[in-house]
């Protein structure tokens, strides 16, 4: 199960679907444990562990028609459905391009280039800029590849033009880092006593 | 930076889905008797298991079988758990000369990675930085994490490092780059020294 040679991966990638890998990881393991462990014990005491007279009975017992049979069925399909949506489904970029302007005649030696900015960064330089407009209590801000969205909270009883004072300045800020495409910005705000 | 799993894990997560999905529609046919029209298989009420499942048990290969199957199942989902740990990757040594009558030349890429990191963290605005050299030393391959503060000019970083770092890498390898990534990220804690003035006080005219 090699991933990857000594190249780079892109930098801007999609969710590498972590969790359910793990989890079913460690299904595998656990049940590749349990026959080690129930075999070794059939070959060093010559039976069966006791546990097992209960579910080969059952097994014993069961028909094709059995509801037994239809929820081991129906639970089958909706797991392999489940882990075929975790596989298929691509979710969300970690990242968002930027492209760099004014390098001109001094492009650098690189035949492959690739900047960017991870989604959690865009939203902190949102979060900044927004703490350094006039009548801003207290800024937050989420960031995902194509909205940034921030919850400011003023002093201010009557916000008036703040909202779009607010959007202006984030949105000129991610202009000029050089963000592509620049996400669409929409702000909140409270006023708080 | 580091480089995860992806691609394995849809693979793996498509197969399995694929195999557990197929089981279960044909466990639901058997049952309701569709296969059996079908495909002339066992009747829907007809037992599962048709043998004597204690005589089959006390084969002694089955307990060999077993632990074979158990073995195999186990390796691949602790390799498969093994293979979520992110990793770096790193190049091994960069061979810069490899002819035999004139002498080895050998670098290694963390000594280059260290200089990179060093001429980077003196720019203006940039908190720290970590670079990464993969790849062979004729097709060296560059990532890099940029973390500034939040009142970056990140324009002027990426200029910097594209028209000033990134050349003298090529020159020391005396090669292209194949590949360069740069990641930038801007640090949580919001910049207050510098260029900001807090007033405190009162001024009386």
């Amino acid at each position: 199960m090699s991933r990857h040679g000594q190249r780079s991966t892109r930098l801007r990638h999609r969710p590498s679907r972590a969790v359910p890998a793990l989890i079913v990881g460690l299904l595998l393991l656990a049940a590749g444990v349990a026959l080690v462990w129930l075999s070794i014990t059939r070959l060093v005491n010559g039976s069966w562990p006791s546990l097992l007279e209960g579910p080969r009975d059952w097994l014993a017992a069961l028909t094709w028609n059995d509801p037994a049979t239809w929820q081991i069925g129906t639970a089958a399909v909706v797991v392999g459905v489940i882990l075929l949506l975790c596989a298929l489904i691509p979710g969300g970029y970690n990242a968002i391009a930027i492209e760099a302007s004014g390098v001109g005649d001094e492009a650098p030696p690189v035949q492959e280039q690739e900047t960017v900015m991870t989604c959690r960064a865009v939203a902190h330089l949102a979060k900044a800029r927004c703490g350094q407009i006039d009548g801003v209590r207290t800024a937050s801000a989420t960031a995902t590849t194509g909205r940034v969205h921030v919850n400011v909270t003023t002093f201010l009883h009557e916000p008036g033009d703040l909202r779009a004072r607010i959007t202006d300045a984030v949105r000129a800020r991610l202009e000029e880092t050089g963000l592509s495409p620049v996400p669409e910005v929409t702000a909140t705000v409270r006023s708080r006593d | 930076m580091r480089q995860t799993a992806g691609t394995l894990n849809r693979t793996w997560l498509t197969i399995l889905g694929v195999l557990v999905v197929a089981v279960g529609a044909a466990l639901l046919l058997q049952a309701n008797g569709t296969l059996h029209t079908l495909l002339d298989t066992a009747r829907p009420r007809t037992s599962v298991v048709t043998g004597d499942l204690h005589a089959f048990f006390a084969q002694p290969w089955v307990a060999a079988t077993m632990l074979i199957i158990g073995v195999i199942i186990g390796v691949l989902g602790l390799l498969w758990v093994i293979a979520q740990i992110p990793r770096k990757n790193p190049a091994g040594d960069y061979r810069l000369h490899d002819d035999a009558s004139q002498g080895f030349t050998l670098c290694d890429p963390s000594v280059l990675s260290t200089a990179v990191e060093k001429q980077i963290n003196t720019l203006p605005g940039v908190i720290t930085s970590a670079a990464l050299l993969r790849g062979t030393a004729r097709a060296p391959d560059l990532t890099l994490k940029v973390t500034v503060n939040d009142r970056a000019d990140v324009q002027e970083v990426i200029h910097r490092i594209q028209t000033s770092t990134l050349p003298e890498l090529a020159n020391a390898l005396e090669v292209p780059l194949q590949r360069s990534g740069l990641q930038i990220d801007v640090s949580g804690r919001t910049q207050s020294t510098g260029t900001v003035v807090q007033s405190t006080g009162t001024v009386v005219y």
